[in-house]
Formats: C-alpha cells, sequence, structure tokens
C-alpha cells in the first residue's frame, strides 16, 4: 500500500513538472494560452512559444526507488536517512514539487519548523498551479509556524491552505 | 616512564660506589656505568619505538571522495562521458566482465561488475549490470544475471585527495585479512622468509648478505628483516652508518617483544614506503596499488602484486614509470621466487610473466587531482573539526564534486587561456560550477592549471565585478512593482554627478549614449549611463541592502559607481550572489559536502539541503527574465549560436575598466557557472567578459550538457506583449515585439501607439 501511495505520489509529481529536460522555457501554465474563443487586445497574454518534443526518458523509476528507502527508513524511524534518500531523489528530480514538499515534512518531524516552512515554500513556487499540493504546503508552513510560536502566521498560513480548497 | 628510570638507576648506581670503594675490582664502576647508559638507552629507544608504531597505528588522513555516480534510467550522460569516468575509478575493461571493477563496452552498451561500497546510509552490494546509452542518456539499466529492471545503482566514488600531515604522507589503511593471501606468501618469501621464527633480527640473513656484500663489494643485499624494515621506516633517514644498523636492531628486537608477529605484518604493509608522487610519499601496498594501478590491492592480478613486492627493494630504482625494464626483471625474479616456493604454479607463473606491467596512465583531461576544490573542502571542514582530527582519526569524506562537469571545467579553461598564452603569459582564469536547486559545489577551478595547488582564485581573488552587479541594481527596482517594471523607461543621455567633490561622468561600452530605453534593454545590453541613472534614484543604499540579502558579505564601495560594479567580490561571492537568481529566489548555501564517517563507517554529520526565499516570487521571475534577455538579444547573443533558444539560457557579462577582467556568469535550468579571467597583476589582458569568459562558460555548458530552464510562472505575475519601439503594450498591429511579465499588480506601460487602441482588437489566427 505504501509503496502504491509513493508510486501515485511521484507519477502525480510527473504530471505537474513533466519531463525535465524538454520543456518549453519561460511562458507556460495555463494562464499564457491566449483565450480561446475571444479576441485579444493590448495587455493580452502572450501567445504559447514554440514546444519542443520529448527526448529523455523519464527519471520516475529511479525517484519512486529512493522515495520507497525514504519509507522505510521512516517506518524505523530514521528521519535522518529518511532526509538524505529525499535529498538524493531531488539530485535528480530538482523541479519536482513534491519531493520538496516530502522533504518539508520530513524536517518538520525532525525538529526543524524554520527549514520546514522554507522547503514547503520551495516546494508551492515549483507546484505549477497544482492546489491540492499548494494547500497541503501552507498546511506545513501552519504548523511550522505553530511550532515557531508564530500565532498570526500560522493562522494566515491556514486560511491560504482553506482558499485552496485544502481541509 | 622512560626518562624516570635512566635517574633511579643512577641513584641506585651510587649506592655501588660506595660498596665499590671497597672492591678488588675497580673495572667494576665502569662496567656498572655502562651498563646504567646501557640499560636507560635501550629504554629510551623502547619508547620511541612504541610511540611510532601506535602513532602510526592511528594516524590516518581523512579520505576524499566524490560524489558517487547514480546510474537510473534517464541520467543525462553520454557513453564517452561514462567510459570515463569508469576508466578514472580504474575498472578493468575486458571482454567479459567477471568480477568486481570489471566492465566489458561494446560502443554504447556496456555489462560491468561495481564493487561494493559503504555509503552514509549503508553498504551499496557488487552488482552485475546492463547498461545502453542513447547519445546523450542512460536508456536502460538492468540486472545482468536476471535481466529484470535495475531502478537505482550507485558506483563507488571516485577519491579525489587525503587530508594528511604536514609530513604529506599519504596511506589507505589495510587490516591484515583485507591483504590478499599470495601478497603477504610472496612478500615473505622475497623479504624476508624467517618471519615468524626470527626475533626481529635475523644473524643467518645477516650473515648471508654480508658474504654477498663482501664478495661483490658493495652493498646488494640487505639481511633486514621486516621488522627492521619497518623501523627504519618509522624514522626515515637513508644513512647507513653502523650505528644506524645498530640501533635498527635494538628497535626491532622490542618491537618483537611488545607485538605480536601480525601486528608487526599489518603495520608493514601499511608503512613500507613504496614511491613518490610528487611532494607526496606513497606509503603502504593499499596505496602504493591506487597509485600505480588505480584499482583496490584485493583486486590486482599476480603480476601486479609482484610488481608490488618487487618494489619494496628500492622504490626509486625500480620505479616502473621511469625504469620500466628495470622492474620488470624485478618483477619476474619474484614471479620465479613465488613458483619456486610454491606460491603459484607453473602454469600461473608462465601467465603472469607475459603479462604487461599494466600501469595506468592517467587518461588526458581526466586527472583526479583537484587541488583548488579540496581547498574548498579543507575550509569548510576546519570549521568543523579539529586539524588533528583530519589528519589521524581516518574520516571518510564524501564531497560534492561531480568529475564529469569539473573534467569539463578544466578543459573549457585550458582551452580558450592556452592559445592566448604567446601574446598573454600572466593570463589566468577560475571557474565555479554549482547546483542550483541545492547549492552544490559540482566543480571548482582556481588557475589555469588545474593540477597545481597555488593561489585560488575561485575562493580567493578579489576582482572588480563590473556589469556583473548589475542585476542587484535591477532587481531593487523590480522589488518596487508600482514604480519600476521590465518595459519602464529610462535615459541613457549623457549623465554627470558629483560624487564628494569629484564629477563622475559614467561611459557605456561602447562610447554611445542610447537615449530612452526600456529597463530590460538597459540590463540586456548592460548600458553603463542607464544604470546608473536608475540606481542613483533608487539610492546606493538600498542597493547595498539588496546586496547584502543576496549574501554578498564583503566590504562594498559605498558610492554610485558600485552600481557599475567597482567594487571586489570573489568568484565565490559571484556565485552566491547568482544562486539567489537561478533558483527562483531562495537562497542557497553552497555546500561542498555531503556527509562524514569515522573510520568505522559510522555516520558523523550530515550537511543537510536548506533554502530560504530571500527574493519575491514575482520579482525574482521578473529579473530571471531580465537575464533570459541578455542572451536573447543582448552582449550574451553570441551564445545563440551554440544553444537552442528552448534552453531559456541567462546570464550576464562583466567587463572591467581597460578590459582587466573578464566574466560571465549564467546558468541552465540545472546549474549555475562562473568564470573569471585576468591577471594576477590586475593589468589589461584584452578580453571582454563576451570574448573571454563567455567563451569558456559556452564551452563548458556544450561539453556537460545543457538543461532547459522552466521556472514556473507565479500566480502575481502576467505576460503582456510589448511593443519594442516605444516600450507599449502591443498588439497584432505591432510588428517589433517581446514577451515581458508584470507583477499584476504593479504598474504596467500604456497601449503602444501601434496596437490600434481599445477598439481595434485583433483577432487570433484560428479565427482570420
Amino acid at each position: 500500500m505504501k509503496r502504491l501511495v509513493a508510486v501515485l505520489f511521484v507519477l502525480l509529481g510527473a504530471c505537474t513538472t513533466g519531463p525535465q529536460r524538454s520543456l518549453p522555457p519561460v511562458v507556460e501554465g495555463s494562464a499564457s494560452r491566449p483565450p480561446i474563443g475571444g479576441a485579444t487586445a493590448p495587455g493580452d497574454t502572450a501567445p504559447q512559444p514554440v514546444e519542443v518534443p520529448p527526448s529523455a526518458p523519464a527519471t520516475g523509476g529511479a525517484v519512486i526507488a529512493l522515495l520507497d528507502r525514504a519509507d522505510s527508513y521512516r517506518a524505523s524511524g530514521d528521519s535522518a536517512n529518511e532526509a538524505a534518500a529525499i535529498e538524493r531523489a531531488l539530485r535528480i528530480e530538482p523541479n519536482n514539487a513534491r519531493l520538496w514538499s516530502r522533504l518539508a515534512a520530513t524536517r518538520l518531524e525532525q525538529g526543524q519548523p524554520r527549514q520546514a516552512e522554507q522547503l514547503a515554500l520551495k516546494s508551492n513556487a515549483l507546484s505549477r498551479g497544482d492546489r491540492r499540493l499548494q494547500a497541503q504546503n501552507w498546511q506545513l508552513v501552519a504548523r511550522a509556524r505553530w511550532a515557531l510560536d508564530d500565532g498570526a502566521g500560522a493562522r494566515a498560513a491556514e486560511r491560504k491552505a482553506r482558499d485552496l480548497g485544502g481541509s | 616512564m622512560a626518562r624516570k628510570k635512566p635517574t633511579a638507576r643512577r641513584r641506585s648506581s651510587k649506592k655501588k660506589r660506595r660498596k665499590g670503594t671497597t672492591s678488588r675490582f675497580p673495572g667494576r664502576k665502569i662496567l656498572l656505568t655502562l651498563l646504567v647508559i646501557t640499560v636507560g638507552y635501550v629504554a629510551f629507544l623502547d619508547f620511541q619505538v612504541y610511540r611510532q608504531f601506535e602513532g602510526k597505528r592511528w594516524s590516518l588522513p581523512a579520505r576524499v571522495y566524490a560524489r558517487p555516480l547514480e546510474l537510473y534510467v534517464g541520467l543525462p550522460l553520454a557513453p564517452e562521458q561514462f567510459a570515463a569516468e569508469l576508466r578514472a575509478l580504474g575498472y578493468k575493461f575486458v571482454a567479459v566482465a567477471r568480477r568486481p571493477g570489471e566492465v566489458s563496452r561494446n560502443a554504447s552498451r556496456f555489462q560491468l561488475v561495481s564493487r561494493p561500497f559503504v555509503f552514509w546510509d549503508g553498504e551499496e552490494p557488487s552488482r552485475a549490470l546492463r547498461a545502453s546509452f542513447s547519445a546523450s542518456h542512460l536508456q536502460s539499466l538492468q540486472d545482468d544475471r536476471k535481466g529484470d529492471a535495475v531502478a537505482l545503482a550507485r558506483l563507488d566514488p571516485l577519491e579525489i585527495g587525503s587530508i594528511h600531515t604536514a609530513r604529506q604522507e599519504d596511506r589507505i589503511l589495510l587490516q591484515l585479512d583485507q591483504a590478499p593471501d599470495t601478497l603477504i606468501r610472496a612478500l615473505i618469501a622475497v623479504e624476508d622468509r624467517g618471519f615468524y621464527t626470527h626475533h626481529g633480527i635475523s644473524p643467518r640473513a645477516v650473515a648471508r648478505a654480508f658474504l654477498a656484500n663482501v664478495q661483490s663489494g658493495r652493498v646488494v643485499q640487505g639481511g633486514s628483516t621486516l621488522t627492521q624494515q619497518l623501523v627504519k621506516n618509522f624514522f626515515l633517514t637513508n644513512q647507513r652508518s653502523l650505528w644506524r644498523k645498530f640501533n635498527e636492531a635494538i628497535m626491532s628486537l622490542l618491537l618483537e617483544r611488545r607485538y605480536e608477529k601480525d601486528e608487526i605484518l599489518e603495520a608493514y604493509l601499511n608503512e613500507i614506503y613504496l614511491a613518490q608522487d610528487g611532494q607526496r610519499a606513497i606509503h603502504g601496498f593499499g596505496l602504493g596499488s591506487r597509485f600505480l594501478f588505480q584499482r583496490p590491492l584485493q583486486e590486482l592480478s599476480t603480476a601486479q602484486m609482484a610488481l608490488l613486492v618487487g618494489m619494496v627493494k628500492g622504490p626509486s630504482y625500480y620505479d616502473p614509470r621511469r625504469h620500466p625494464e628495470r622492474a620488470r626483471e624485478r618483477r619476474d625474479l619474484v614471479l620465479q621466487i613465488m613458483q619456486e616456493q610454491d606460491i603459484i604454479s607453473q602454469a600461473e607463473y608462465q601467465k603472469a610473466r607475459r603479462e604487461g606491467l599494466g600501469l595506468v596512465q592517467a587518461a588526458a583531461g581526466t586527472s583526479k587531482s583537484f587541488p583548488a576544490f579540496l581547498d574548498l573542502v579543507r575550509r569548510q571542514l576546519r570549521r568543523d573539526y579539529n586539524e588533528s582530527d583530519l589528519v589521524s582519526e581516518g574520516l571518510r569524506i564524501f564531497t560534492t564534486l561531480d568529475p564529469q562537469v569539473q573534467w569539463a571545467l578544466q578543459k573549457s579553461l585550458d582551452a580558450r587561456i592556452r592559445p592566448l598564452l604567446d601574446k598573454q603569459p600572466e593570463l589566468e582564469g577560475a571557474g565555479l560550477v554549482t547546483h542550483s536547486a541545492n547549492g552544490e559545489v559540482l566543480a571548482l577551478a582556481g588557475g589555469r592549471q588545474a593540477g597545481f595547488a597555488g593561489f585560488n582564485r575561485a575562493l580567493d581573488a578579489q576582482r572588480h565585478v563590473g556589469s556583473l552587479i548589475k542585476p542587484a541594481v535591477y532587481l531593487t527596482a523590480l522589488e518596487q512593482p508600482g514604480r519600476y517594471n521590465l518595459a519602464s523607461r529610462i535615459d541613457d543621455g549623457p549623465l554627470e554627478f558629483e560624487q564628494s567633490g569629484q564629477l563622475w561622468k559614467p561611459e557605456n561600452y561602447d562610447r554611445e549614449f542610447h537615449g530612452e530605453v526600456m529597463l530590460y534593454q538597459a540590463l540586456a545590453s548592460s548600458y553603463n549611463v542607464a544604470t546608473a541613472r536608475l540606481g542613483l534614484e533608487l539610492g546606493v543604499n538600498a542597493v547595498i541592502k539588496t546586496l547584502r540579502r543576496l549574501s554578498v558579505e564583503e566590504p562594498l564601495n559605498p558610492y554610485p559607481s558600485l552600481f557599475l560594479g567597482a567594487t571586489d567580490l570573489s568568484p565565490l561571492t559571484v556565485t552566491e550572489l547568482y544562486l539567489n537568481f537561478a533558483s527562483g529566489g531562495f537562497r542557497v548555501p553552497l555546500r561542498s559536502i555531503r556527509e562524514v564517517l569515522d573510520a568505522n563507517g559510522e555516520p558523523l554529520q550530515r550537511y543537510e539541503l536548506s533554502v530560504e526565499r530571500v527574493i519575491d516570487p514575482g520579482p525574482a521571475y521578473l529579473v530571471h527574465r531580465a537575464l533570459q534577455m541578455v542572451i536573447e538579444e543582448g552582449t550574451g547573443r553570441a551564445l545563440n549560436g551554440r544553444f537552442s533558444a528552448q534552453l531559456g539560457l541567462a546570464g550576464k557579462t562583466g567587463t572591467t575598466n581597460d578590459l582587466r577582467d573578464s566574466w560571465f556568469a549564467g546558468y541552465d535550468g540545472e546549474k549555475l557557472g562562473v568564470i573569471w579571467m585576468g591577471r594576477d597583476d590586475n593589468k589589461p589582458m584584452g578580453l571582454s567578459g563576451g570574448s573571454g569568459a563567455m567563451q569558456v562558460w559556452a564551452a563548458l555548458y556544450a561539453a556537460a550538457g545543457a538543461v532547459a530552464a522552466q521556472p514556473m510562472k507565479p500566480d502575481t505575475v502576467e505576460w503582456y506583449q510589448v511593443d519594442k519601439l516605444s516600450g507599449g503594450l502591443a498588439d497584432s498591429g505591432c510588428d517589433n515585439t517581446v514577451q515581458l511579465p508584470f507583477v499584476e499588480a504593479g504598474s504596467k506601460p500604456p497601449n503602444a501607439p501601434c496596437a490600434r487602441g481599445g477598439a481595434l482588437r485583433w483577432l487570433p489566427e484560428w479565427l482570420r
């Protein structure tokens, strides 16, 4: 079951980040697509630049193997090695927002709320419109801020999580 | 203890002297004195030998490793790069790989047996693997025996150095049970057949040697036992005086009294001097094997072991690299003895004799000596460990060095500098490559000579940075989105400014003025006057505050010339500064070490990945776009011929007055590279940022591989088309446009004249 969760987790991550070495630069995301069925005016957003054909094989297998490893370290309460395994995965897929989020959660358990908060923000910066992941990250931020005695900041983060539809 | 003994004896001898006055033997006094002196001296020697032996047993330099190569499907690595890495690791290229450390290659397909290795997170077992590559990636990875897919495998890491004492000794510690039996038996057969029976010295061997020496009239044979040789190595002098021989003999007897034969043999295997590598003395069979064959002792062939055993007799006389014929004769003699003593069979003997010396010459451009990077590692370690622990505790240090990137960096620097040396013999260069997301230092060059440990320019050269500083000025502006955006008009007309009584008149590189330009254009084309004007609007303190937030800790020039980079920074600091941009606005501390293990393989310390947001997502995204425009249409546009626009490369050139410094800082989707070129005496050398450092950077990224940058647009930012002529928002009526991101809540330019206003909207192509 755990393995299945890990696989889903990463595959979802792969969907949102796409193949690492082949995406078009700079302009991306739904907001930059020209509105369909309507005209554009000065100030409307720019058209999507040319797509690059995908070339590199996906690296998901290695990342899943490392997350499996992280899970087994976690099961044995070894959070230092758990974090090390996630960092190894991040070297393979540095733009995988889910890996950053997972590292944030691990840091929180390692008793490093300040890093947990920053890593969750990093994950959000790479989340490409994945609202569920963003909500999850804001919840992590909230927990980290509670741990840092920052009640106002924590409540603000909880609000953001709620606005994004997180429970 | 040793010092007390003689005084005790002296006191007792006084008593005896009083008695002695009545003695009938006056010689007794002299005898007693002699006895006292002898006993005292022996105790002194005993202490010496004890101290040396115990000291050596625990004195183990820290070993330093490069990052291990992780193999997985999708790994960006060309087959040639993989082969170079395996060669550097000392893998033996064979027809069929059977043993750990062997590989067979068929074009882009490899079949190998990896070596087991203990990492931070446990042991990576030896695995039989099949790997096949496309031109640029690892395409499939399988278990060679079962054929099923392997998700991830880790090779043993390249050992890149050790941290040792001032005496420059180095060794790889072996335990006796790790040493091949054949080697030990050969060693004993050749050097000291009576080792297990004598008490430290062997009168029979001495007599035999004496006879041989007398017969030939010179010293041709030594009668030293292994114990004597070990003692001799402890004190490291080559004098052959009788007194020394006498001392050695006494110490050998003492050593044998104190320690077991196996302890002595183990010490010998680790202590014996085998070769010289420049300043570095090669001690012990473990390191000797690495030094000559680039392989662990356990993987050596019989002939290779015989060569090592043969070299004990005269490391420089039988140096196989300088005197291959002599070394080969000696090896064959050792093999013959091994056969006579039944250590090897006749067949093995014949086979071994036919073997070449099997020495490894480091392939060009794949050196394993990275003194400049090690310098960085050492500095980081010294913050956390005592010097004495580093040189004696046998720590194992896992660094972030990526040999592939390091080789590419060294080659690229060399390729740009070498042709210029005729005219510019003083030309130097330095470079640093880091992973943008995690701050790991992948490569570092401290000068144009890669293997040369000297002034480390990457860390210690403090140079004017020129235009490299400008992104900090533009970021300061873009962080006020109500006031500035990438299309803001700034004036690049003549400027005079009075600065502490002096008139400051900045000029552009092309000595021209460009009138009104857009903010992004001023950065992309690196206009000095427009930048100075923008900086003056913002204030020096605001820019200094930005630089401090972006990890620049060096003293900064507090005058407006700071905006144009008239301040000294090291390539290391420039790297830290640009990492903030390359990582999307996060500060990422530089790391050269991942983990430290103690001598028993137990984890001591991890250097964890950490990040901190220091630039808001909006301005970070805008600055990144401006740095991309440098390559698209600015001072870095020469890169377009070499790299696809789809890679979205970003960077900045830097040139200082009279062409004293040539800088380039640039990044792709994965790594940041900072290159500096110039002269140590700060004299002009004729290269701009674009003609010097940027070309090194281009060669580096062409060799190491570039990865598309794909930063995510923050929700607070939208893309617009902007008319290049007027800087207004454009529509289909405008011919010459550029796509720029704007902070949605911030300022935006008015509609461009070419845009026919709100009334005349254009239709997307598919509706026309």
